[in-house]
């Protein structure tokens, strides 16, 4: 049974609240209820009744912090059968100490416990000590001494699995003093306690297995918070040599753009500082978001206040006015694309609340964005002859067809009825790689005409963003057109290659979170990793689910090389520089707190996956696709 | 006395500015506060009177924002309408440059003349005068703000992450209080002159109190909504309790600091120095 109002009353008004104190006699009352009826009947007379809270609150009424407040919940046993027992507790109780009353039993100690009251075996992984005080429950030694020996054998095991090198079999020479190990103390034991067996002295083995158990359960729970040290300082090191070594380089850009490099700066700087907070690590997002209203801020002030200059660029009057407000209402549409963190997570939003009641909206929003893309895929040719016409309508046709009977088989509640039926029974796996060769195609014969008119990779950018929206779930197909406005008016801005920087990194990390994502690892969108594979294969799996994650990152780090490409090769070389910079000194930030904050509640819940995330941010992204890239840099400056 | 202290460090600052960059042609000089005496006392005394209300009336804002914040206009009003008239030349007073003597010498016409009729009295007539003459930019500023400014307010905040489905009468009393901080004192000191509002709207006008507060203002809002985010569960980290306060705090610092000596006439300039030359190749 699980009653809610407690912890309903607790959330909404604290301890205090006048509704806390008959609420509480409320449960009183169903606890004796409860317990007169298993009275009543004599066959229920051997009943175990667990009364168990499972967290208690802070003054505020919530909890998952560490005060007495919230850590001290009640565990209460409750039978008939408890009678016998010469345990005589008084209540009401006054309490020791904050919140202790009567004595404190470790969470680990429930489970063999229950076990051993039910007489089930202990499970296999359990860290806990039988009750002690319910040992009287058996009248014969021998019955008490097999519980504790089942106890006894079951954490040994668990313990030579965490120390395989230690041998507990061994026959112990015993010098135990004060300052030994718990190792060697359960070591000591354990041979005590066989030599005690063969002497079949009962009454002295229960208290060195108690002994034992507790010792035993000591070692295990340092185990739990047992770190590598030397590794998480190695590992700050290098992040620390690769912030230093990526300095020279990002200086002089800094330095010669004061403005928006100040903006880089300081948003590293609260980055770093907010990954110490983990309800900041868990909304990240709100971060990046706020973070580019201030940046789109700067944007307009200097497109508009430079608007002499840049109208030379051809750029209209209404752009250089109005373009940063598009630019932010675009930006504030993505916002409310996907919610994502932990606070906000069940808001309404347009993906999930606004597309499953307007299916019309969404599906006229996903033709637009095959529309345009294949637009683009033609547009930007100038030696187009019919068959490259008639290739890129067959990929961008096949590859939304394939989107809608995907749509029809994984999420049905998109697709009307009469699409469904018609799709229906369409095998997924070969028509995804048809697709994917479609679009591997159309990259290729691209390539070869690239070579020869040397002109910016526009289609071959067109073809990555087909390939984006494949590996894209139905509802985020749209964000790809919001993405086109947004460059659009990004490039009428003319923006410097420190400025082209900055928003690239903001947009990487704004569309990351627009997407659907969050540094949980439950957030990871797994719907799009087996397109076109057929059974488990590691590393395309591990790729597509990459690519499907990363798809908004992905597009803007190939948007931002169209940005820079009529610019000075020098300055892509600073945007390299610079962006390593900011993976750098993010790894360091992340790493210096999750090896501050080992101890924290939450290091396995918010510090620990975010680790993860920045990894796969600095390693994969940032590697393979930054710099992976930016690959023709290295050739270019060589010749 | 004051006015001719004054007049100097604005002209010096102007210079400054022209010399650093070249094109654009600064004509609408920073606004100073009137020199009366009453008007460099009220200037100071009156941030911190706002802030105090803030600190005052905050526990009732959480309690319960859309009434608190609705009854509090009227003060707002009151206390901002005292400030503008009291502290800031009007709109097209200024228009040559020298405000003080060009207010000064609109008022003494009727000063005067009352003078003749009734020595004892023409303290109180010249008031009288000076608050009826005022009073009209004033009443005109305030309706701008309310049928313009709060809107355009309204807009931004949503633009920049306020709930749009939901919340909508927060929002717009944010909106309203804080049009009432920074447009008011603006519309009241330049009106409707589309060359300065082209300015403030390319956050390039020269630092005073009037676009020190505004700026103020808006930026504070801003960085309050830094803490709405943290896991505290407060009641005042729900919005836009704290986005109004660091709006409150923010107008208060940038008035200051706009009118402070090293600070007053200079202007925001994020040309990057790149651009210069990309045009050249």
């Amino acid at each position: 049974m699980h009653y809610l109002g407690l912890d309903h009353i607790g959330h909404k008004a604290g301890p205090q609240s006048s509704h806390m104190i008959p609420k509480q006699h409320e449960m009183d009352s169903i606890v004796s209820q409860v317990y007169q009826a298993i009275e009543q009947e004599t066959h229920l007379h051997s009943t175990l009744f667990v009364l168990c809270g499972d967290h208690g609150m802070n003054d505020a009424g919530n909890h998952g912090g560490s005060s007495a407040g919230e850590t001290s919940p009640a565990v209460l046993f409750i039978s008939p059968r408890f009678r016998a027992l010469d345990t005589n507790r008084q209540s009401p109780a006054d309490a020791l100490r904050d919140l202790q009353y009567y004595r404190v039993v470790d969470q680990t100690d429930i489970t063999p416990t229950l076990a051993g009251l039910l007489g089930l075996p202990i499970p296999l992984n359990s860290l806990g000590v039988f009750i002690p005080e319910f040992l009287d429950m058996w009248h014969t030694s021998a019955e008490r001494l097999e519980l504790l020996l089942a106890n006894s054998k079951q954490l040994l095991r668990t313990l030579t699995q965490t120390y395989p090198s230690y041998d507990f079999d061994t026959p112990a020479t015993c010098h135990v003093s004060s300052d030994s190990g718990n190792l060697e103390k359960a070591h000591c034991a354990w041979a005590r306690v066989k030599e005690l067996l063969s002497q079949e002295e009962h009454a002295e083995i229960e208290t060195i297995l108690l002994q034992l158990l507790r010792t035993s359960q000591a070692a295990m729970s340092s185990a739990a918070s047992n770190y590598e040290l030397p590794y998480l300082f190695l590992g700050i090191c290098i992040a620390g040599v690769a912030s230093v070594l990526s300095l020279p380089a990002s200086y002089e850009a800094l330095r010669r753009y004061q403005q928006p490099g100040l903006f880089l700066v300081a948003s590293i700087l609260s980055y770093g500082i907010m990954m110490f907070a983990s309800s900041y690590v868990e909304e990240e997002q709100q971060f990046w978001y706020w973070a580019f209203t201030g940046w789109a801020v700067y944007l307009h002030v200097r497109s508009f206040q430079l608007q002499p200059a840049v109208r030379a660029f051809r750029s209209s009057f209404l752009l250089t006015t109005f373009g940063a407000v598009a630019l932010t209402m675009s930006h504030r549409i993505l916002r409310r694309w996907n919610q994502t963190g932990q606070k906000f997570a069940a808001e309404p939003d347009i993906a999930r609340t606004y597309f499953s009641t307007h299916q019309g909206t969404l599906w006229t929003l996903v033709v637009l964005t095959y529309a345009d893309i294949y637009l683009c895929l033609v547009r930007n040719d100038s030696s187009s002859s019919p068959t490259w016409y008639l290739s890129c309508l067959a990929v961008t046709v096949v590859a939304f067809t394939f989107k809608l009977a995907f749509a029809t088989s994984e999420s049905p509640e998109l697709v009307a009825n009469y699409v469904a039926t018609t799709l229906r029974g369409i095998p997924l796996i070969p028509y995804a790689r048809v697709v994917m060769s479609g679009i591997a195609i159309l990259c290729l014969s691209k390539k070869k005409r690239d070579t020869r008119i040397k002109s910016p990779p526009r289609s071959l950018h067109s073809a990555l963003t087909l390939f984006l929206v494949t590996q894209s779930r139905v509802t985020n197909i749209p964000i790809f057109l919001v993405f086109r406005l947004q460059l659009k008016i990004l490039a009428s801005m003319n923006l410097a290659s420190v400025e082209v920087t900055v928003t690239s990194l903001f947009m990487q990390y704004i569309t990351f979170f627009a997407f659907g994502g969050s540094n949980a690892i439950s957030s990871i969108d797994l719907s799009n990793a087996y397109n076109g594979v057929g059974n488990y294969n590691l590393v395309l799996v591990g790729i597509l689910t990459f690519v499907s994650n990363w798809a908004g990152p992905i597009w803007w780090v190939s948007a931002s090389k169209l940005l820079r490409s009529k610019r000075p090769r020098g300055e892509s070389q600073t945007h390299v520089a610079l962006l390593t910079l900011c993976v750098a000194c993010m790894l360091l930030s992340v790493m210096a707190a999750c090896t501050v904050l080992r101890t924290h509640l939450f290091i396995w819940t918010v510090f620990s996956p975010k680790y993860l995330y920045t990894m796969s941010w600095a390693i994969i992204h940032h590697f393979a696709v930054n710099l992976l890239g930016d690959i023709d840099l290295l050739f270019s400056s060589a010749t | 006395m004051a006015s001719q202290s004054s007049t100097p460090v604005q002209q010096q600052a102007l210079s400054s500015t022209t010399s650093t960059s070249s094109k654009p042609k600064f004509s609408h000089p920073p606004v100073s506060i009137l020199p009366s005496q009453f008007a460099r006392g009220y200037a100071l005394a009156h941030p911190a009177i706002l802030l105090s209300l803030v600190i005052y009336r905050f526990s009732s804002v959480v309690n319960d924002p859309v009434v608190e914040l609705l009854s509090d206009i009227p003060f707002l009003v009151g206390l901002q309408v005292v400030y503008v008239m009291g502290c800031l030349p009007p709109a097209g007073v200024e228009k040559d440059g020298s405000p003080s003597t060009d207010g000064t010498a609109r008022k003494t016409p009727g000063h005067k003349r009352r003078g003749h009729s009734a020595s004892k009295g023409s303290a109180w007539a010249t008031g009288l005068v000076t608050v009826a003459w005022k009073l009209t930019p004033a009443l005109l500023s305030l309706t701008l703000t309310t049928l313009l400014a709060t809107p355009t307010l309204a807009l931004l905040l949503v633009l920049f992450g306020a709930p749009l489905t939901t919340h909508h009468a927060l929002t717009f009393l944010c909106a309203a209080h804080m049009a009432l901080l920074s447009a008011f004192p603006l519309i009241y000191a330049h009106g409707v002159d589309g060359e300065i509002w082209r300015e403030i709207w390319g956050a390039s006008r020269p630092a005073d109190a009037v676009w020190g507060g505004a700026l103020g203002t808006c930026l504070g809002a801003w960085f309050g909504a830094v803490p709405i985010p943290l896991d505290w569960d407060r009641p005042w980290q729900a919005y836009p309790i704290t986005i109004l306060t660091g709006a409150y705090i923010g107008y208060v610092l940038g008035m200051l600091l706009g009118r402070a000596k090293g600070v007053f006439g200079k202007r925001l300039e994020f040309v990057p120095q790149g651009l210069t030359d990309i045009k050249v190749d």
